[in-house]
Formats: C-alpha cells, structure tokens, sequence
C-alpha cells in the first residue's frame, strides 16, 4: 500500500486551482473520512468526526482541486482545565500526490485564524515524532514542541505536543483583545482534558 | 459510509450473544430484569434520518473515541479471530500434548516454543499486553493440560513465575503511564498452584537432559553401561545437538529467575549473588544464539525463510500460539494485532536488560545523594527500558529510606553537608523538613522513568521545591529572630536550617538544570529557539555553580568570606587556583552555554539566519512556552524575556572572537580533568567537552572570517559529539 503510493506521480496543477472551502454539511463528511481513513494510522470511528464538525462546523476545512478532496483538516476548541480556552488540531490531511505545495499550510492556518478570533489563547496537537512532513510545517507555523508523550500512539510511536501560544493582551498592552471572548464560550463542549484524550489514543 | 446500516449491522450481530448472555453469565437481580430491546432499537433507527446523530450532554470527545464500530477491520479485531474460545482452540488442535509422537520433532516443536515465547516476553516488556504476548501461547493458559510432559510443563511453569516476578516488580513500582498496559493481567492464569515449585522441576528436567548429553557423548566402549538412560529423541546423530539447545534454554531461564529474586532482597543484599546470574544469563544467552545453525539445518518440515522477522532460531513457525486468543478478556477495548519482535531482536532485548540490570548491581549503593544523582543520571544515559528502571526505583527507596538504609533525612543532612550528629536534633521533627524529605523521595522515582515522562514531572516539581524553600526560610527567620535574643548568641536550629536552604536551592537548580538538558534529548528544541535555550541553561548552570559552591564554602567553615562569595560572578573564581573541580567541571559547561547562545545571538544579528518569524505570534510568546515551569518557580530571580533580549541583542562576532568563550571552556576542560582521574564518567564527560569547546572554537574564527562575506556559508547546530552541547558545524553550500 504504501510503496504502491509512493510510487504514484506527483499530481501536475497550479496553487491557484486549490479551492477551500469550510466545512458544509453531511455531503462533506465522507470525503473527510476517506481522506482521514487513508492517510492517518489511528482508527477513528463516525461518532468522533460528527463530534468535531457538528460542533466546530467553522474550524473545519476541505481543499478541492477540480471537484475531487485532496485535503481536509478537523478541529476543536474549549475551556481546557476551566483555565485556558484552547484550540485543536485534530485531524490535517493532503492526498500524498497533492503533497508539497502549501494545503496542509493553508488549511491549518485558516482553522488557526478562525481560533484566533473566536477568542483561543493557545492551539495544541499531537504528531507522530517521526512525521518529518507535519513536524515540519507546525514548525514554520513556530509552534513548539511542548512535550514529548511516550509510546502515544497505538502503532507504539512517541508523540510531540506541539503548541503555539497566541499573544497575551498584558505582554502587548496596545493590541486588542482578539475577539469578544464571550462568543466563543458558547462552543463549550464538556471536553476532557487534554490529557485524559492522550490516555485514550492510547487505549483505543 | 451509512451510519445506520453499520449500526444495524452492530446489532445482527450482539442479537444471539444477548440472548445466551441472559441464561448464561449475568443473572437478573431484585431490581433488574433482562429485557429484548430490539424492537426499541429498530423504532429510533426508523426515526433517524440519514446522518443524524444522537448527542447527549455527557455525550464528549471521550464518549465519541471509545464507540467502536463493530465490523470494522481497523477496529474490531473479533472478526477475524479464528477461535471463540481457548477450549475451542484446544479442541481445533491447536496445542497437542504431546506435540508429536515422533520424540525428535517433539523436541524440534518446544524449542520452537521456547524462543517464540522469549520473544512475545520481550515484546512485552516493550510495552504491550501480557495477554497479545506471553499468553497467546495456549500452553500456558491451561496449566493442568501439560502436566504429563515434564519438559513443557516446568517450563511453561517457569514462564508463568517470571511473568507474575516481573508483572509484581513493575505494579510496586508505579510509573504510571508505562505500567498500565504491562500490568494488565486479569483473566490470565498468573498465580497456577504449583508454579512455585517451578526452579525444582525444571532443574530436574536439567539433569536429566545432561545425563542424555553425557551419554551420547560417551565412548561407544562406556555406551553399553548408559544404556539404561533413554536418549532425548530418536535420532542419535542430532542427540547433542537437541540436548545442547535445550539446555542452553532451560539454563538461561534458571538463573533469570534466580536474578530476578536475588534483585528484590531488601537493601540491595543480593545484588552480589545478582552479578553472578546476570553474568550466566549472558554466557547462555551466547550459547543459544550460537545454536541457531544446527537448529535452522535440522528444522522439521517446510521451513519460513530465514527472514530477520523470524520469531524462532529454526524459522518455524511456534506450535501452540494464536495471538488472538485472550481477545475477550482484554479489557477495555478489543486489542489490535501487534507484531512480536524477531527471536534477534528479543535476545538483544535481553542482553541489553542484563547489561542495564549488571549497572544497577555494581552500583556500590552510596549513601551520598550526589554520587546517586549523577549514577542515575549516567544509567539513564543508556536509555533503560521499563523493566530496568523499575529494578533501579526500587532499589532506590524502600520503605522510605534510601536502599531501605539510610532514613532520608540522614541522606539530606549529609547532602547539606551538616555532622551526622545533628540527626539527634530536633530539627527532624520539624513539618518542612518532614515534607522535605516526601519531595526528595519523589524526585528519586521520578528520576527512574523514562525521559519524556521525567522532563514533564521535574517540570512540575520544581513548584513543590521553590514552595518548600519558601517555608523554610520563613522558618529560618524565624528561628534566627528567637536565636538572636539568646543570651549566647548561638542557635543550632538556623544554622541548620540556613545549610539546608542552600542545599535546596542548589538541588533546584540541579533539577532545572536536567528538565532543560533532556529537552535536547528529547528533541524538543528547534534550531531557532537554540539561542534562548542556551542562554537560559546558561543562566541556571551560573546559579548551580553559585549555589554548590557556596555550600562547599560555608560547610568549609569559612563564613567570613560567604557574604562575597555571594555576588562574585564564577567566571572570576575560575581563575583562582582554590576552585574545587566539581565547580570548574560546571564553569566549563557555563562557558560552553554561553559561547553558544552568543554565537546563536550574532548569527541572528548580523547574518540574518535562524530567524522564525511567525503571522501568529512572536519570538516572546516562543519563550513563555519553553520556561513557563522554570518562571513559575522563579528559576532563576528576575529572569525574563527582556532579559535575554538585552544579554543577547548586541551580540556581535567580533566581540565573540575578542572573547573566545569556547578555548575558555577547552582549556578549564584539559586543566580540571586530572581532578577526575578516579571518576570514568565525568573524565569521559570532559574530554568530550573539550572536543566540541576545540571545534566550536575554531568554528567561530572561520564565521568570523568569511561569513559575511560569503553568502553561501551554511552554520548548523549538530549533536555528532555531545547530546546537549551542539558542534557548530560549518559549510560552503
């Protein structure tokens, strides 16, 4: 499978005939998951990508090159420990052959300007530390690499916790707030720590 | 895919296992009854539309990753499993007792055996569950069944013993998130009457293979007095071959038991007798490997191919396993297929195991806390597995004290460098101190797990340790505020206390100082954040250096000069020849952190390289993020971005190059390593640091030389010598 892959051509288009769209209903969700199923080692189930764009329907994103999905990135966010209101990277995915080309970069990058202005003081994610590609392009983003989680995944690979922190309002005193934090709040989801959610990839 | 097909599909399929669920396992009680709750079911299917889903307040990102869809390949490992039962595995003939009536392919079969289940046990102790690995062999889930085979039988007991040891050894040692597949046993026949007897039976079994060996070998002339012995298998001229493979099996097996209990006696009393089973287990280990020709020449039937994932010496497939056996009893979620580690790769494993476990039984036990820190430090080094460090933690603190020896407050009196005498004062009696001695109790386990989970605890206990240096200097006021309106002027419990802050304070700095360097390890740091991680170990290796030094003078007795010591920068007391060497090994490191973080800085300023600019925020926030811990803690005072930004913005490489920090660093590295002739680690530490200090330094002069000038010149930041102090290699591109 994965040789069968690589061997497959670089597909030939111009960054200009990328179109993003934001996540747009039903119609959308088989698209996500094939893409996800492919191209991603954890098992998800339905319930887990309805959770996300039911509830966050503006943090998910599609790329479309004529008519066909080559990309797809799935995100929450919420309070985190009742302290921190967060964002999460939960899912980016680009087709191997649409690889290289900035629709990774141009899919998180909207999840993480609409967290930004829905009032998020931090977004997180977890990647596989042998995922040279993401590593790389949450790198250029600046995000750190917060910790290391050990045998993470279910495949027994470590994790890094990448993290970017947005900028505070008392470090900057003349930027403005963001956005009106209180709108953002409606999106609260009872979520579990983020370290409970590490427990589960695990166990899963 | 169709949400309600699948869920329909789920249900076909629970339908008959419910119906004998209910007359069968779980009785109805007083206030349950059991009820068919499909025609339910199938009416909100109905009401359903395509896509909807049902969401409950409870209903959260936990819930939605625990459903399981039934069915599903990736996720529902009961459709493929072979058998629905072990009885019915047992019955399928998938564990024959015996397992052939031909005696040699009987032997050929447990030999395959034995090494399949070396390598489920290793790739068990490399974290997955008991239940995909050792207890995917059908053999040792009915121990009754292979009673009437003395070979099988004791060393499917013996497997069952080690297995419980370890499985024990790893619960009392509590290293969280490691322990909780490993420790999952339940349902698995751990505990088998009889098994204790297991070192006595397979001894027996020992013997009489080396009387069969003995025989074979005899000259024909004696052969006729061995008659009466019956030979092992069938085929004389593969007699000695077998006995040889076995025995080498059964004997590496005997004294890994033996290592194993002799490891656990209180105070590190068998750790003598350890070494001697450690050494063994090596030498047969060899021996088994070396086995390996005769047993792939001989092997029965068709054989794999000699493939390096072979999980048996002959490349046959082990008789008697089914990796999905235990699927059923494996909470909480159905198991994914896993992949046994190679019979190599699991004898690697286990000469690596008894090497680690070979360091932790030479280690001389010293009741000094600075001799054990920096040996915990050098053994992690070797990157332990769990099995290893659980062995080290619990050797470390026993029932409270150190090696079960030493009461922990006699550990930190002595660290404090105070007279063992103050152990009669009243001081111990004191809550801080009492506290004191829980925290460095836990900074000992926590120095025993695995690096990434040790980094995230030393981050967070740097609070517990700047909390409890808070208390007690508030306790110190105290006391000297009293001690100072006696009449005598003299109040032992200050003194005391005033040695123990500075103890504190410097095992804090010791522990910001790890929680930084495993960072690199780890590989947390990017290239463009170097500069202010090298400025910020700069800073703490500066405070450690203070701190040890000024414990040294004061339990020198040289009070007089402590008020001064205080503010004199190291960098100045390097040069005087009285400095101890423990302090010049720290200053070579200072000037090292430092060089770098200039040389990082200049680069910045005046080539325009490893700049990281970000649409989402800046270099600050970078900061935040990377010493939050260590801030919180005020590690060190007064130490912030705008700090660093003023101690590096003007950085520039002709000033680097007038202040050659790194020939600093090499020449204290070549002058202060006769001081640590007796001490192999710490030599080999320096000579190290002298090597990069040498590169680094010529390194600058070149940058300095051409690299404005050449826009081509490539600098990169490379571990090739050092884990945490980077080569600076450069390059034309």
């Amino acid at each position: 499978m994965e040789k069968a892959q690589e061997r497959e051509r670089k597909e030939e288009f111009d960054a200009s005939e990328i179109e993003y769209v934001s996540y747009g209903g039903e119609h959308h969700l088989p698209l996500i998951m094939n893409l996800v199923d492919q191209e991603l080692s954890e098992p998800y189930s339905i319930f887990t990508y309805r959770y996300f764009v039911y509830l966050w329907p503006q943090l998910s994103f599609l790329a479309f090159h004529k008519g066909k999905c080559v990309g797809t990135v799935v995100c929450k966010m919420g309070d985190h420990r009742n302290s921190t209101f967060r964002g999460y990277i939960a899912m980016l995915v680009v087709n191997k052959p649409y690889r290289g080309r900035g629709i990774a970069t141009e899919l998180v990058t909207r999840s993480i300007q609409v967290m930004m202005e829905s009032g998020c003081e931090e977004v997180t994610l977890e990647a596989e530390v042998t995922n040279k590609g993401a590593l790389a392009l949450y790198g250029r983003l600046v995000f750190i690499r917060e910790k290391r989680l050990f045998r993470y995944y279910l495949n027994g690979v470590d994790a890094f916790r990448l993290k970017l922190l947005f900028p505070q309002p008392e470090l900057h005193p003349f930027l403005p707030m963001m956005a009106d934090r209180d709108a953002a709040q409606k999106h609260d989801d009872h979520s579990p720590a983020s370290e409970e959610f590490s427990e589960l990839h695990r166990n899963l | 895919m169709d949400w309600k097909s699948t869920e329909q599909a789920s249900m076909e399929r629970h339908a008959p296992n419910h119906s004998t669920s209910t007359s069968s396992s779980i009785h109805a009680t007083e206030n349950t009854v059991w009820a068919d709750a499909s025609p339910l079911l199938e009416t909100v299917c109905k009401e359903l539309r395509d896509g909807e889903l049902i969401h409950g307040e409870n209903f959260n990102l936990y819930a939605a990753m625990s459903a399981l869809e039934i069915m599903d390949p990736k996720m529902d490992s009961g459709i493929i499993n072979k058998y629905a039962s072990v009885d019915e595995a047992i019955e399928d003939g998938l564990a024959p007792v015996p397992i052939s009536l031909d005696k040699t392919v009987d032997v050929q079969c447990i030999i395959d055996i034995i090494d399949q289940l070396l390598a489920c046990e290793a790739t068990w102790h490399k974290g997955h569950s008991l239940a995909q690995t050792v207890f995917s062999c059908a053999y040792l889930l009915r121990p009754e069944r292979t009673l009437s085979h003395a070979l099988l039988d004791s060393y499917c007991k013996v497997i069952r013993a080690t297995c419980k040891a370890v499985n024990s050894i790893v619960s009392d040692a509590r290293t969280h998130e490691e322990e909780d597949l490993f420790t999952m046993a339940y349902g698995l026949p751990l505990n088998v009457e009889g098994d204790e007897k297991c070192l006595s039976l397979l001894n027996a079994v020992e013997e009489n293979i080396s009387r069969q060996l003995r025989a074979c070998k005899a000259p024909p002339s004696k052969r006729k007095l061995l008659e009466d012995i019956e030979p092992l298998q069938n085929n004389f001229d593969l007699e000695e071959g077998y006995c040889k493979a076995l025995l080498c099996r059964i004997r590496f097996r005997k004294h890994f038991c033996h290592v194993l209990t002799c490891m656990r006696r209180p105070q590190g009393r068998g750790l003598e007798l350890a070494r001697k089973h450690i050494a063994s287990c090596i030498s047969e280990l060899g021996i088994i490997l070396k086995s390996e020709e005769f047993l792939m020449s001989n092997a029965y039937g068709t054989c794999e191919d000699g493939t390096e994932d072979r999980t048996t010496a002959s490349g046959h497939q082990a008789i008697g396993f089914d990796a999905s056996l235990n699927s059923r009893i494996s909470a909480p979620t159905p198991p994914r297929s896993i992949k046994i580690l190679s019979w190599k790769k699991a004898i690697e494993y286990f000469e690596n195991l008894l090497h680690h476990l070979d360091i932790i039984c030479s280690y001389l036990l010293d009741p000094s806390l600075d001799v054990l820190l920096r040996f915990v430090a050098q053994f992690q080094k070797a990157q332990p597995d769990l099995v290893a460090r659980v062995h080290l933690q619990l050797l470390l603190v026993q029932d409270g004290k150190l090696y079960g020896r030493y009461p922990i407050l006699a550990v930190i009196i002595r660290a404090a460098r105070l007279p063992e005498v103050i152990m009669r004062h009243d001081i111990q009696k004191n809550e801080y101190v009492v506290q004191l001695g829980q925290i460095v109790i836990n900074m000992l386990k926590i120095l025993c797990t695995n690096a990434a989970w040790q980094r995230r605890k030393l981050g967070k206990i740097l609070q517990d340790w700047r909390a409890i240096y808070v208390q007690l200097e508030l306790a110190f006021r105290k006391e000297f505020g009293e001690g100072s309106s006696i009449a005598n002027g003299e109040n032992a419990s200050a003194g005391i206390l005033k040695h123990i802050l500075i103890w504190v304070e410097e095992q804090t700095y010791w522990i910001a100082h790890r929680f930084l360097v495993l960072g690199f390890e780890l590989e947390l740091y990017s290239p463009s954040e170097y500069c202010m991680v090298y400025w910020y170990l700069y800073v703490v290796l500066i405070r450690l250096a203070e701190k040890t030094h000024l414990k040294m003078t004061v339990s020198d007795g040289s009070a007089k000069q402590k008020g001064k010591k205080r503010k004199d920068s190291p960098k100045d007391l390097a040069r005087e020849a009285r400095i101890p060497p423990a302090i010049l090994f720290l200053q070579c490191q200072i000037c090292l952190a430092e060089g770098l973080a200039l040389l990082l800085a200049a680069l910045r300023n005046e080539l325009m390289v490893l700049q990281s600019p970000s649409p989402f925020n800046s270099e600050h926030e970078r900061f935040i993020q990377h010493f939050e811990l260590l801030q919180k803690a005020c590690i060190p005072d007064l130490i912030s971005y705008p700090s660093f930004k003023e101690s590096t913005s003007h950085a520039r490489f002709s000033s680097l190059v007038m202040y050659n920090y790194f020939k600093d660093a090499q020449k204290i590295a070549k002058e202060v390593k006769n001081s640590f002739l007796n001490d192999p680690d710490r030599l080999a530490e320096l000579c190290i640091l002298e090597q990069v200090a040498e590169h680094n330094s010529v390194a600058v002069n070149v940058i300095s030389r051409v690299g404005a000038l050449d826009p081509s010149l490539k600098v990169s930041f490379e571990f090739i010598h050092h884990p945490c102090f980077a080569t600076v290699v450069v390059k034309r591109s």
